[in-house]
Parts: structure tokens; C-alpha cells; sequence
């Protein structure tokens, strides 16, 4: 194999970065079909979604089976100050980011020191806990029919009313969660959240209060799944709280191993993989769980470490 | 001028007293040696002393402050570093990042200028990668940069386990069985390095079961037999004590 130079290595990454941001830029006037947009709109809502997860169990090892719960969070706070309390979109998708960050600080307050399966497990109770709250506290969260009517957002001058203008909005998220992301990981931060899911007590020794950073993932995490939410909610105008079951926190967690745990880019095969295949396979109803099924083992059996990941689960 | 003291250190696990009573000094710029049978609770030390466990009895004092309950980062960060009998390098991680994740207490960026001032995080980021390169450097590993820490032969995982814990730039290192399933080849490089790591100012503790890598290597060495500690002194000294030779082979009669 020739030898690249650095330069010109440098110079590649460039323009396939710029090509990769052209074609993004005009994807919705390749795929002008309505209905493979929303499934594009979906993949973007996902990896959003993925991506913060991607933090929590990715790069600090934590199984989290509730990230569900902080996007449907972030859903309701964006129906409910957006509905009720005249709140314009830009204030309720910061507020409902925050929220799920708070949420999650209180939810990691008290899990920081339990062991992993412990921790688990109260994250599926979390998730249990807050879709059980929004089905039965009717005046606040409409129950199990949810809340309607959400108003179409607008941020400044820009009404996002059609796929394309959701695409672009949604376009934008990831782009930030991407970014903010970068800035995170390649920081002593990001090292901490990778050296305490390889050993945590080494961690510790090297100076890192691993309880407090276990904290800071974890609400990090949730903070972009508030952001997924909060689109969610403007994007389908209604919120209700069978969008944020356990399947779901299962289904975001499938999409991140299929894809890949510990590198921010890989989740998004995983993201674009099982979109696709539960969309393909709409006809076959619940019976879809059983291919998603199949292609998660034959991945985990094939790559452990997903399509493009760098870290398998440990023994 | 002690660097560190511990004053009746004590810890028992159920009936067991792993450490009993323990007081010695360790002074500044010394090498000093601990050895023990197995079970005499050497590693117990090294724990009581970097937080991992916290004592039922007795204090430790470094650089005249109590850390007896300090928590384990704690420690680090005023200047205590350690290594592992186990060997506890981050594997799945390039040699270059396990130095950065041991410079952690020393690279001062807060999440705030992480995101907010990204361009003078970089900059402190690039200056802890320098500084990386300068402990690789010490330990020949500098070639070895990129590699993942699982790909290194094992004597180069020792080295670099050691170099991770330089990274933080304690005043005080300890190490567990640093030559524990090393060749002897390698176990020259290590004795090399550790004196290289004296000359540049470091105060060195180490435990270890190779007698002569300890008696070589440490200026000065106590001994702990059953939890307490039996005796002190120069390694020659220790050498032709007839009480320790007894409690490493057993007494002359049972022989």
C-alpha cells in the first residue's frame, strides 16, 4: 500500500467531511417523497437519541434501560409549556433538554455507587415509573391519550411546517449534538467516562471522582434525549405516553451495540439499520421484534463490538 | 523530613487482622522496600494508604495533612500515585490516552471551557500531550504510542502502568509487585527506570516478593510478617537477620 502523507491525508479528510455536509445539505431534493422523508426524519430523531445514549453506555459503560424516559421527558415538557403556557419553540427545547439534565443528575444522585446490574435495573424502573405517571396524571399530561394540538414551532422568521423543514431542524440538532459531543470526548472529560467503564477502580486512582462523573454522563446523555423528545413532540403534534415504553429505551440500546459502543459516528448504522428494517418489515406487525431480534445476535456473534465500534461489552 | 507517616494503622476483615499497627515513615527522595510473606498484608497497606480502604484504627499523614478519609481521588490529586500487584492498564485504549487519563488531576480544563473557550482547552490539552511524550520518553515507550495498551508484551505493560501513574506527578509512588511475572531481562529495564524516577525526584515505596530486586533496588526496607511489622532496616541488615530468614523459611527445627 502506498504511503499517504500526512498533508494529503488531511486534505482528504476535509473534502469528504464537505461532502459529507453537501449531500446532507441537499438530501430532501433527492428524496422528495414525503414518506422516506419522515422515515429520514425518524433516523435523525434516532441518532440524536443514540448518540447521547451512545455517552452513557458507550463511553462510561452504564447500562441504562431508561433513556425513554428522558425523551419523553423532554415530549411533554415541550406539549405542556408549548400548549398551555404559550411558550414559542426555542425556550421549550432548551427547558426540555435542561429538564431531562436535571432529571438525570436525580436519577444519578442516588444510583452513583450502586453496581451495574443494580443500576440497570433502576433505570427500568425510572421508565416504568414515568410512563405510568403520564398515563394516570390526567389534567397535567392528558392521560393516555396524551396531549394534542401542539403548535406548529417557529424559530424567529422560520415556520417549520413541512418534512423538509423538520428535516433541516432536525439536521441541525444532530449537528449540534455531534459537535457539542466532539468537544466532550476529547476532552479529560470524555477520557474519564472511557477510563471508568475499562476499570473503574484504576479510574478512581488516576485522580477521578468516578461517582460525580458517572453523574455527569448519564445526565449529559439524557440532556440530548430531553432535545429528541422536545422535536417529537412538535413533529408529530401530539405526545402521547405509549412513544416511550421499554421497548423503546431496548430498541435505542439495540441500535447502539448493532452500530457500534464508544466511537460518536458509529450508533448511526445501527440508528439507520434497524429504521430501515422496522419500516421495511411494517406489515408484519409485532412479529418485526423477531428480525430486529435476528439481526442483533447475528451482529453480536460476527462483531462484538458492533458495525464500526470500539468497545465490546466486557465478560 | 517524612514525606509520609502512618501512626497505628489498622484494619481487620471479620477475625482477621490484615494490618496491625502499623507505624513507619517514609522520607523524601528515599526508595523504600516493603517485604512479607503472602497474607502478611502488604497489598492491605498500600490500600489504607491510597484510600481504597480507610483504616479502623490509626492515621496517615502526608505532607502534614491527614488523609486517613480522604477518598481515593483525593489522594491523587495531593500527590500520591500507585500502581497495581494485577496489572490494571486500560487495556482497549492507546498507550498515548492511558497517559493522558493519568495526567487527569493535572490538565485543568472544567467542562465550562470545554465547550465554552474550546480553543484554550486545546491548548492545555496539546501541552498535557507533550508532557505525555516526556514520561513515554523515560520509559523507552514512545514508539508505542498509538498501540493499544492490551497489544504491548506484558514487561511493556508494567512500564507503562507505571508511566501512567508519573503522569499525575505525584511527590509519592507506590508500587505493588511491580516485577511480579517478569523475566529478568525485564526486570533490569525496570530497576533502571525506577532509578531513573528517583533522579528526577520521586519518592519511591515499593512491595515486592523478589528478593533480589528489593535488596537491589530499595535503600531501605521493613518487613511485615502477620500484619505487624517485624523489623527494619538497610537491606543488608535484613539480609542476615536470622529472624527474617525464620519467617520466610520456616524455623530451623520444622526444616
Amino acid at each position: 500500500m502506498p504511503k499517504i502523507s500526512k498533508k494529503s491525508a488531511v486534505k482528504f479528510n476535509v473534502i469528504s467531511h464537505l461532502a459529507v455536509i453537501a449531500g446532507l445539505a441537499v438530501l430532501p431534493f433527492i428524496i422528495e417523497n414525503p414518506y422516506y422523508l419522515g422515515i429520514t426524519n425518524l433516523i435523525l430523531i434516532y441518532t440524536i437519541l443514540c448518540m447521547g445514549l451512545n455517552l452513557i453506555l458507550g463511553y462510561t459503560g452504564l447500562l441504562s434501560l431508561g433513556h425513554a424516559a428522558f425523551y419523553g421527558l423532554g415530549g411533554y415538557a415541550t406539549a405542556i409549556l408549548m400548549t398551555r403556557y404559550g411558550f414559542s419553540f426555542l425556550p421549550a427545547l432548551i427547558i426540555s433538554g435542561l429538564l431531562a439534565l436535571i432529571f438525570g443528575m436525580l436519577l444519578g444522585v442516588p444510583t452513583r455507587k450502586v453496581r451495574g446490574d443494580y443500576f440497570c435495573l433502576l433505570t427500568i424502573a425510572f421508565g416504568e415509573i414515568f410512563r405510568l405517571v403520564a398515563q394516570a396524571w390526567i389534567p397535567f399530561t392528558g392521560g393516555a391519550m396524551g396531549i394534542v394540538g401542539i403548535p406548529i414551532p417557529r424559530i424567529f422568521s422560520w415556520t417549520i411546517r413541512s418534512e423538509t423543514d423538520f428535516y433541516y431542524l432536525g439536521l441541525i440538532l444532530v449537528v449540534f449534538t455531534y459537535l457539542s459531543l466532539v468537544l466532550l470526548t476529547a476532552s479529560r472529560f470524555g477520557r474519564a467516562f472511557v477510563a471508568i467503564r475499562e476499570d473503574e477502580l484504576a479510574a478512581s486512582v488516576m485522580g477521578i471522582n468516578t461517582p460525580a462523573y458517572k453523574i455527569l454522563a448519564f445526565s449529559i446523555g439524557s440532556f440530548y434525549a430531553g432535545l429528541a423528545g422536545s422535536y417529537l413532540a412538535v413533529y408529530q403534534t401530539t405526545i402521547t405516553p405509549s412513544s416511550f415504553r421499554l421497548d423503546e429505551s431496548c430498541l435505542m440500546i439495540i441500535m447502539v451495540i448493532v452500530g457500534g459502543m464508544g466511537s460518536l459516528l458509529a450508533p448511526i448504522s445501527g440508528v439507520i439499520i434497524m429504521t430501515l428494517a422496522t419500516e421495511a418489515f411494517r406489515s408484519l406487525a409485532d412479529y418485526r421484534m423477531l428480525i430486529i431480534g435476528v439481526i442483533m445476535v447475528t451482529v453480536l456473534l460476527f462483531r462484538p463490538q458492533g458495525l464500526f465500534g470500539t468497545a465490546a461489552f466486557k465478560d | 523530613m517524612f514525606l509520609l507517616e502512618t501512626r497505628q494503622l489498622m484494619k481487620h476483615f471479620g477475625g482477621i487482622m490484615a494490618v496491625n499497627e502499623i507505624s513507619l515513615s517514609i522520607e523524601k527522595g528515599e526508595i523504600l522496600g516493603m517485604i512479607g510473606p503472602n497474607g502478611s498484608g502488604k497489598s492491605t497497606f498500600v490500600n489504607l494508604l491510597t484510600g481504597i480502604y480507610t483504616p479502623d484504627k490509626g492515621q496517615t499523614i502526608f505532607k502534614n495533612q491527614d488523609i486517613t478519609t480522604l477518598p481515593v481521588h483525593r489522594i491523587t490529586e495531593i500527590g500520591i500515585a500507585r500502581t497495581f500487584q494485577n496489572l490494571r492498564v486500560f487495556q482497549n485504549i492507546s498507550v498515548m490516552t492511558n497517559i493522558l487519563i493519568g495526567r487527569h488531576a493535572q490538565i485543568h480544563n472544567s467542562l465550562w471551557e470545554v465547550y465554552l473557550r474550546p480553543l484554550s482547552a486545546w491548548k492545555r490539552e496539546k501541552a498535557a500531550r507533550e508532557k505525555a511524550l516526556e514520561f513515554l520518553e523515560l520509559a523507552h515507550l514512545t514508539d508505542r504510542r498509538d498501540e493499544l495498551a492490551k497489544n504491548l508484551p506484558y514487561g511493556e505493560q508494567r512500564l507503562l502502568e507505571i508511566c501512567r501513574a508519573l503522569a499525575s506527578e505525584p511527590e509519592l509512588l507506590l508500587l505493588d509487585e511491580p516485577c511480579a511475572g517478569m523475566n529478568p531481562v525485564e526486570m533490569d529495564t525496570l530497576a533502571e527506570f525506577i532509578q531513573r524516577i528517583k533522579a528526577s525526584g520521586t519518592t519511591i515505596f515499593i512491595i515486592e516478593h523478589n528478593m533480589r530486586f528489593i535488596m537491589a533496588v530499595a535503600e531501605r526496607i521493613v518487613v511485615l510478617n502477620m500484619g505487624k511489622k517485624f523489623k527494619e532496616g538497610s537491606p543488608l541488615e535484613i539480609q542476615s537477620d536470622r529472624g527474617v530468614q525464620s519467617i520466610y523459611l520456616g524455623e530451623e527445627e520444622d526444616v
